[in-house]
């Protein structure tokens, strides 16, 4: 078993257009050292224009590939089945004034929904009854109360998100990470199965 | 006679059942007291969280049926209205996430870096929005 070649396909990868994609880039290699360098540079793939923003890499390809030019016929595919690529055309930053307005979208919907939400629930009214079962004065505008109930909102917020201005409260990823995760991992999965043409086998295919 | 009270009794016991399970249902899907027990890493004290959230629910069920007066110096009540609007705000921002908002915007129009600024947009937007409402909207 001493020629034996290992390969552990990356999960996702970023390549620049028009890149030639070479074996190194998608993957992690474990293999006898007279050949080690050559299946490093081994060209797998090259970018072209048509293939937009993702291209899929299916494990069997990279194998036809080491076979074809290496005749090791020993190849042990470990970890992901196939690599995600996703080609970066020029670093796309958002400019400043669609940051400004996507912001006071935020802050203005969120102002007025949570207003909504207080006279869907009549919160004055709750509010002044608690008062006045509380304290036992009457007080149509119980602001002692509603002002910290107001900055808690935002203290209760930041907590969930577990964001303090950038600072964190621990190392554990918010729920907010967690969710950007998961819907990442979606996306992944569905290119996975729609982009991958050796994942599919339609009637007319054949 | 008898046969009204039991039939009341039961009527109330189960409209309680339905309204405490649909509670706990929420908080659970909202999974608030998962975050606050990651946040302060105290898993092992679920249970007398869970039993501060029915003693919550219960004495809250009591104070707006029986509507007793207490005279607490009013200034007590800032540490309340604080507790109370954490509560909330964490209930909002739940939501928001459970409704998928920022993965979604932060895909689409490519702001992973500046997710921060957006988040804070909200945070900011409750504030102020609930700080108008009470000091000018309601006398509109």
């Amino acid at each position: 078993m001493e020629n034996t070649i290992y390969i552990r396909l990356r999960h996702r990868v970023e390549v620049k257009e028009n890149e030639r994609i070479r074996l190194k880039d998608v993957a992690l290699i474990i293999a006898p050292e007279n050949i080690l360098p050559t299946l490093e540079n081994l060209c797998i793939y090259e970018v072209t224009k048509e293939d937009k923003n993702t291209i899929i890499i299916d494990g069997m390809q990279v194998i036809k590939h080491i076979t074809f030019q290496t005749n090791e016929s020993e190849i042990q595919l470990i970890g992901p089945p196939q690599t995600i690529i996703e080609v970066v055309y020029k670093k796309s930053r958002l400019s400043f004034p669609i940051f400004l307005i996507v912001w006071f979208l935020l802050f203005i919907g969120s102002a007025f929904t949570i207003m909504n939400f207080h006279e869907d629930v009549s919160m004055q009214l709750v509010h002044q009854k608690l008062f006045y079962l509380l304290t036992g004065i009457k007080d149509s505008k119980p602001l002692v109360f509603q002002i910290p109930y107001s900055i808690g909102l935002g203290l209760g917020m930041i907590l969930f998100f577990n964001h303090v201005f950038k600072k964190r409260i621990n190392e554990e990823p918010s729920p907010l990470e967690v969710e950007m995760f998961n819907y990442q991992q979606a996306i992944d999965q569905y290119l996975v199965m729609h982009e991958n043409k050796e994942r599919m086998k339609k009637i007319h295919d054949r | 006679m008898i046969a009204k009270i039991l039939f009341v009794i039961i009527v109330g016991l189960a409209c309680g059942l339905a309204v405490g399970a649909g509670f706990v249902a929420f908080i659970t899907v909202l999974s608030i007291i998962p975050r606050l027990m990651q946040l302060t890493k105290t898993m092992t004290k679920i249970l007398y969280y869970e039993a501060a959230v029915v003693l919550g629910v219960v004495s809250g069920a009591w104070l707006s049926l029986q509507e007793p007066v207490f005279s607490i110096n009013r200034y007590f009540l800032l540490v309340f209205g604080l507790f109370y609007g954490v509560f909330v705000g964490m209930l909002s921002a739940a939501l928001t996430e459970v409704l998928n908002v920022f993965p979604l915007l932060a895909k689409r129009i490519k702001l992973q870096e500046r997710l921060l600024y957006l988040l804070m947009a909200m945070v900011f937007g409750k504030i102020f929005g609930s700080l108008f409402h009470w000091i000018f909207f309601v006398d509109m």
